[in-house]
Formats: structure tokens, sequence, C-alpha cells
């Protein structure tokens, strides 16, 4: 690639972040009541989706390893962050969610839930990466189930803590929790750390420790004989996926203001679990950061209008069936997926904007390539 | 491309066969229905059941066409529909349903001289607090200002701050724990609160002479350790001596010898055992009277429902002596409202209803009645009349009326499980009627 290529395409790229960012701006100056009650809320679940699969793609597929534990590590963060607001508010170090010192304890927050979580996954990393295959996910496995045991028994911060009734309406009262108004008026955040968060990322998988633990996935005993030190790398790459695990943690205490420790099981009812996560990077396709944000999009949406959403209700009486039954629709949406994009919606390719004027040339391409296959089968 | 469509069909006719087993199903959780044939039988009845109900409900329609009713007054309902727990959200929706089609039957709602019908929104959670969330953000933007729900406290916790500052009235039926209510606020709730529950429990056991408790129970659910709380500061008040206490991981433990084994040498003659019926039926109480603990098991409202999950072919004299404190009992509930709740509960969905049945329908009860006193259906109207705690609610599980949080200053009922020689079988009674002196 040319390099003012390159060029252009890092400009068109940068643009269309700088106008995403205005665009959630001009929504939170806009208010209304769809707005508020529909639009942001489902924005910032987004947002923390997207930061969540992306997160876990880094060590699922970029890494190749299996980690089923994922939403230990966001619940690590979210009561990190919910504990810290909340310290901060009682030292009376901020009186009302607005003004500088209300940011500063959000970005000291959202910071401390990452980097509490990275420890973490160091902590889990340095002995579990030493294993391979199915006997890293069931480590990663017992850590999710572990950290969740863990907090529940935590006098402060368990069911009887942070979890339910007043002490939740504490931490929406006065921590870090908004409501839908304050969503509004902080949405800039929610978009803005899912810019931050994803840059940071794409960064990463594009430098030369990228390289090196594509090198790892693909062959181990190759990357080793090339000099690379594949323990170093594992457990770096598992550390900062947990690290941005924990941001996502902080966001999630932000927009739910209700912490309850079923929401980072390994399954529960929501989309929220870390099976979902996993099938989130499945789904768009392990490898490709923008895939991951697809698909949790996706996900999130079909999830969200299942249940909300208009179009169920002008759907036959049958179908309606379906449809009270949520996790049908999510299994058989999966089963498409990989019918027909057996690696994932994007595979391992990058969705990039300057690259849209080549589609109707590469669909082209794909049908001639398929029906000459198919002929030269039918002659054979 | 073929198989691929191939394997797609069979995937669809799949989901939609079994989606259509499911729909008529909706009176008792699946994985109940496979457990025991029994209960498979119970739920078939009742489907059929249904379906008389809904033939009979669409001529109720019918014939109250004549009824001029000035308007719609939508309620939203927000409850745990699928999943683990929908079970809780299925028996409030036949609750609230039942009310309602009675109250619109009965000629509307009331207001300002013109009658109004009712209609309800229902929204499912799946037990999980960010769809809840979802949920009550949806039914506030479809104008709903007076939402009944969720099932659970878990849930019900995550909306509650929603309600006060949207201004929304919520009303849950089912949601104990104590912290959901906070001094006069939107929120308000149909059931007694955990604390209220350990009380009576502790005093059962006072009064019947119990001398050395025990309890086994589970810190880490929000549920089981206020229970645990409120039993242990009422049973120290009342002079009982906790003689071992005992801890398990998570509410769906499935060991629980080592506890009680630990309650027999401390010589417990009785031991309170807050837990869900999912947990007590195979498990719990089995493996306590396996270990040689033939005191009494004392549960709270969790319990109810256990006949559900006892396994087939289970020795079911040990499910004797298992008593647990509830909300209301069909058999001691006398009052006008409650027999003809009861009579017309069986009647519609041929079953006997049971707690988030009567509690689901007494929301509605509650709130149509805030709504005919002070002569408006919008939030903060009702609010206002909801927050007399003056007024007394006569519904189905008792009289009451609310305290300054919102909760409902009522009476208990002391239920158990009793095994009979004869045809070897368990059965639920109801034993009797519970207050604090």
């Amino acid at each position: 690639m040319k390099k003012s290529e390159t060029r252009t395409r890092y400009l068109v790229n940068f643009l269309a972040v700088v106008l995403l960012f205005v665009i959630s701006l001009v929504m939170s100056a806009a208010g209304g009541d769809t707005l508020k009650l529909k639009v942001v809320p489902s924005i910032w679940q987004c947002c923390y989706l997207i930061i969540m699969a992306a997160s876990l793609n880094l060590v699922l597929g970029f890494l190749g390893q299996l980690s089923l534990g994922h939403c230990g590590f966001m619940a690590v963060g979210a009561y990190t962050a919910a504990l810290i607001s909340l310290a901060f508010q009682r030292a009376g170090f901020y009186e009302e969610k607005s003004g500088p010192a209300f940011l500063l304890v959000l970005l000291l927050s959202t910071l401390a839930a990452g980097v509490l979580a990275a420890v973490m996954g160091l902590l889990v990393g340095i002995p579990a990466l030493r294993l391979k295959g199915d006997y890293l996910a069931i480590i990663t496995l017992g850590f999710g189930m572990i950290i969740v045991n863990v907090i529940n028994n935590l006098p402060f911060c368990g069911q009887q803590g942070l979890g339910q009734g007043s002490a939740s309406s504490a931490l929406y009262a006065t921590g870090l929790g908004f409501s839908n108004d304050e969503k509004v008026q902080y949405l800039w955040v929610a978009v803005l750390m899912v810019i931050l968060c994803m840059t940071a990322m794409l960064l990463f998988v594009r430098s030369k420790y990228g390289r090196a633990i594509r090198a790892i996935r693909d062959n181990e005993i190759a990357a080793a004989t090339s000099g690379i030190n594949v323990s170093y790398y594992k457990v770096l790459t598992f550390t900062i996926s947990a690290f941005f695990a924990g941001v996502t943690g902080a966001l999630y205490s932000c927009c739910n203001a209700a912490l309850a420790t079923t929401s980072f099981a390994f399954t529960n009812g929501s989309i929220l679990n870390s099976v979902f996560i996993v099938v989130m990077v499945v789904v768009g396709g392990m490898g490709s950061m923008t895939g991951s944000v697809i698909a949790a999009v996706a996900l999130f949406l079909l999830n969200y209008t299942i249940k909300n959403g208009a179009w169920v209700s002008a759907l036959p009486a049958f179908l309606q069936n379906i449809f009270a039954y949520p996790m049908l629709v999510y299994s058989v949406a999966l089963i498409v997926v990989i019918l027909f994009r057996p690696r994932g919606i994007m595979g391992s390719r990058e969705f990039a904007l300057c690259d849209i004027p080549k589609w109707p040339g590469m669909i082209k391409a794909y049908f001639t390539s398929r029906f000459k296959g198919k002929e030269a089968i039918r002659h054979e | 491309m073929k198989k691929k469509l191939l394997s797609l069909l069979l995937a669809l006719s799949l989901v939609v066969s079994l989606a259509a087993c499911g729909s008529s199903d909706s009176t008792s959780g699946s994985s109940e229905s496979e457990s025991s044939d029994a209960a498979s039988d119970t739920s078939e009845a009742a489907s059929s059941a249904e379906t008389e109900a809904e033939a009979e409900a669409s001529t109720v329609e019918e014939s109250s066409d004549s009824v001029e009713f000035a308007g719609t007054i939508t309620l939203g309902m927000i409850g745990p529909m699928t999943g683990s727990l929908a079970v809780y959200g299925t028996h409030v929706a036949n609750g609230v349903n039942l009310a309602i089609e009675q109250i619109n039957a009965a000629g509307g709602v009331t207001v300002g001289g013109e009658s109004y019908e009712l209609a309800v929104e229902s929204k499912d959670d799946q037990g999980d607090s960010t769809e809840c969330l979802n949920a009550m953000n949806a039914l506030i933007s479809d104008g709903i200002e007076l939402v009944i729900g969720s099932a659970t406290s878990g849930c019900t916790s995550s909306i509650t701050s929603v309600a006060n500052s949207e201004g929304v009235v919520l009303i849950t039926p089912s949601g104990t724990a104590d912290a959901l209510t906070t001094e006069m606020d939107y929120v308000f709730r149909t059931c007694f609160k955990d604390s209220f529950q350990g009380e009576l429990a502790a005093q059962y056991a006072a009064d019947e002479g119990y001398t050395k408790v025990g309890i086994v129970y589970c810190s880490a659910d929000t549920y089981s350790a206020g229970l645990r709380d409120a039993f242990t500061a009422a049973a120290e008040e009342l002079g009982l001596e906790i003689v071992a206490e005992e801890s398990v991981a998570t509410m769906t433990e499935v060991d629980y010898t080592n506890q009680f084994t630990k309650m027999v040498e401390a010589g417990a003659e009785l031991v309170f055992v807050p837990f869900y019926y999912d947990v007590t039926g195979p498990y719990l109480v089995p493996q306590a009277r396996s270990v040689g603990f033939d005191g009494i098991l004392l549960g709270a409202d969790g319990v109810d429902n256990t006949e559900t999950t006892i396994p087939d072919g289970a020795d079911l004299s040990v499910y004797n002596d298992f008593l647990f404190v509830n909300h209301y009992s069909t058999e001691l509930a006398t009052s006008d409202i409650s027999v003809s709740f009861v009579e017309s509960y069986e009647e519609a969905y041929g079953e006997t209803p049971n707690n988030f049945d009567a509690l689901g329908y007494d929301a509605v009860l509650v709130l149509t009645q805030a709504i005919e006193s002070c002569g408006a259906f919008d939030a903060d109207s009702v609010q206002a009349a909801l927050a007399d705690t003056s007024v007394v609610y006569e519904v189905s599980t008792g009289t009451f009326s609310f305290d300054d949080t919102g909760t409902p200053i009522k009476t208990g009922v002391l239920m158990g499980y009793s095994y009979t020689e004869g045809d070897d079988s368990v059965t639920k009674i109801a034993i009797t009627t519970l207050s604090l002196d």
C-alpha cells in the first residue's frame, strides 16, 4: 500500500470518528423523550458490549486462546469503579454529578477499574496461559465463577452492599450510576470511551506486538523458534484484554446504576454474560475488530427489538410465539451465520470506509467465482 | 447450498415446534413439566382450562361492550416471563390479567364519574436487571405511568431509581428486599418485606417453645442473608439460643450434608432455612433428614412450590415437619374477596392460586382503589393517594394499609408439608396465621 493511500485512509477514518463524536454531542443537546428513554440507553449498552466483544477478540481471535470468564474481569471493574466513586462522594470530593471534580472521579474510577482488572488478568494469566486449549478454558471459566462468589461474599460490595435496594439507589443517587437524563448528558463519555478503547486495541493489533501474537496463534512452535517469547506475549495480551474489560465494567456501572453479580455470570437471561460475549466474537469473526463491533451492535439490536420493537407484533401469530422465547431466536441467528459465514460475518477481514467503493466489484467477483466453480463441478 | 438450506429448514422447524409447544404452556415452567408426569398433567389441564378462560373472556368482552368506556387506562407490567424464574412472572401475569378481566367486566374503573377500561402492556425481563431497565424505559416512553413489577428483588432494585426520577408509580407484587421501598416515593409493594418474615419465623419458634435453633443460609444472597439477619435479631430478643449457624456459597448449592451434620451435633431442634424451592425439594430436605436431623425445618416464602421440585420416587416422608412462612394461604383466607378470588382463579386457570397470583391480583386492586379515590390516573395523583397511610386496602391476601415507606403492614401465614402414611403422599397444609404482637 502506498504511503499516500495510507494517509488518506487514516484521514477518512479520523474524520468519520470525529463525525461520530459530534453526532453524540448533538444528540445530547437535542434531548426529547424517545431519545432519552430508548435511543440513548441503547447506545450506552452498545458501547459497553462493543468494547467487551473487541477486548475478548484480542484473546480469542488474535491470540487464539479460549477464555470463558471474560465477564469476571468486567465484574471486577464494575465494582471497583462503583466503590471508588462512592468513596470520593462520601469524602465530600464532589456533591453533584457535574463539573470538573466529578469528571476527574469518573476518569479515576474508570482507570482504577481497568488497572485492577488488569492485575487480576495478570494473576490469572501467569499460571493459566502455561496451559493450552481446553485447560485454559476451564481455568478462565473457574475464574469467572470464583470472582462472582468472592464479590458476593465481600461485606462491602456483595449483594448486601452494592447489589440491591438502598445501596443501589446510593450508587444511583451519589455514585457513578447515571439516571436517564444524565445518560443523555454524558453520552459523549460513552462514545469517547469506545473511540479511545477501539483505537488503542486496533493500534495494538497492528503493532509489532499484534504481529507477534498472530504468529503465536498460527503456529506456536514456529513463533517460538523465530525468537518470540510466547509466554510473555500471551500474558501481555491477556492482561490488556482484562484491562479493557475492566474499563467496560466502569461503563456498565454508570449505565445500570444497580450492580448484581448475576449480570456477570457464565450464563444468564440477558445478552451480557461470558458465553454470549464469546458468541459475539465468533459471529463477528475471530480476528476482526470491526467484526466484533458489528456483531455486538447486531446482537444487541436483535435482543432489544425482540422485546421492545414494534416489528415483532407485525408478524403472524405463530411466529410471535417464537419471539416470546428470545433464546430460540439467538440460536437460529447463530445457525444462520455459521451456515453461511462459517468464519463469522467479517471473517478475519476488517471493515474500512475507503473500501466501500470497491464493494460492487468484490461482490461481482465473488459470484462469478462461485458460478464458475459450479460449472467446473458439473463438467466433471 | 441445498444442504445448507435443508439444515436451516430443519432448525427452523424445530424452533417453531418448540415455540408451539411452549406457547400453550404459559402456566408452568417447561422444566417442571418435564421433571414429573404429574406436573405435566396439571399443566395440560391448566392450558386447556386456559383456552376455556380465554373463550369466556371474549364473551365477557362482548357483553361488556354495552358499557361505554370513556377511555383506557393502561398499566405496565414487567416480570420474568421466560428464563429460570419464569414461574414467578407468569403467575404474577395470571393474577394481573384476572383482576383486569374482572374489573372490566364489572364496568371498569370509575374516574370523575366516567368509567375507564383497564388494559395491560406486559414486558419480559428474563430475570435480568439490564433487561428490566430496558423494559421500564420502554414502558415509560409508551406513556405508561403506573407499572406493576418486577417479580424479584434483584430486578426491581434496578428500576426503583428510574421510577423515582421519571415520576412513575411502581408497585412490586413480590419484591421482598427491605431496601426497595424507602421514605415516601413512587415505589410500593403488595407483599411484606424480608425482615418481617424473619421476625415472624423467630416468633413462631419462640411461641412453640423451641429454645435451641440453628440457621443454614447463603451469605452471598440478599434474600437469604436478609432473612437470616432479621431472624437472628428477633431470636436474640425472644431469648432463643442460636446453637449453630452455617452458610453455603450459592443459592443453587446441591450439598447440605455438612451443614446439617453440624446442626445435629449442636442439638438444634429447629433449623431456619431461607432458600428457594428449586433446592429445597431435591436437595436440602432429603439431605437434612439423611444425616439424622429430625426436627423442624422452617423456611420462608421462597419455599412455596417445593412440591413441584420433589424428584420422582423420592422418599416422601422426609418432607414431614417442613414448614414455611408465607404471604397467603387459600385455606386460611376467609374474607369474601379472598374466597371469590380463589374461586374465580380456579375457574379461569384450573389450579389453585399461589402467592404470585394473589399478589399480582392485589397490585391491580390497590392501584384501582387509589385511582378511584383520587379521581385521576396520572402518576402524581396516584402516588399521593397511595402515600396516604390511613387508607385501608381490603384485598385477597388480607386487609392492610401502607407504612410510611410504602410496604404493607399485614399478617403472614404458617404453612407446611405433611406426610400421610396411608397413601404415601405429601400435602401442603396451612397451619396458622402469624402476626407480631
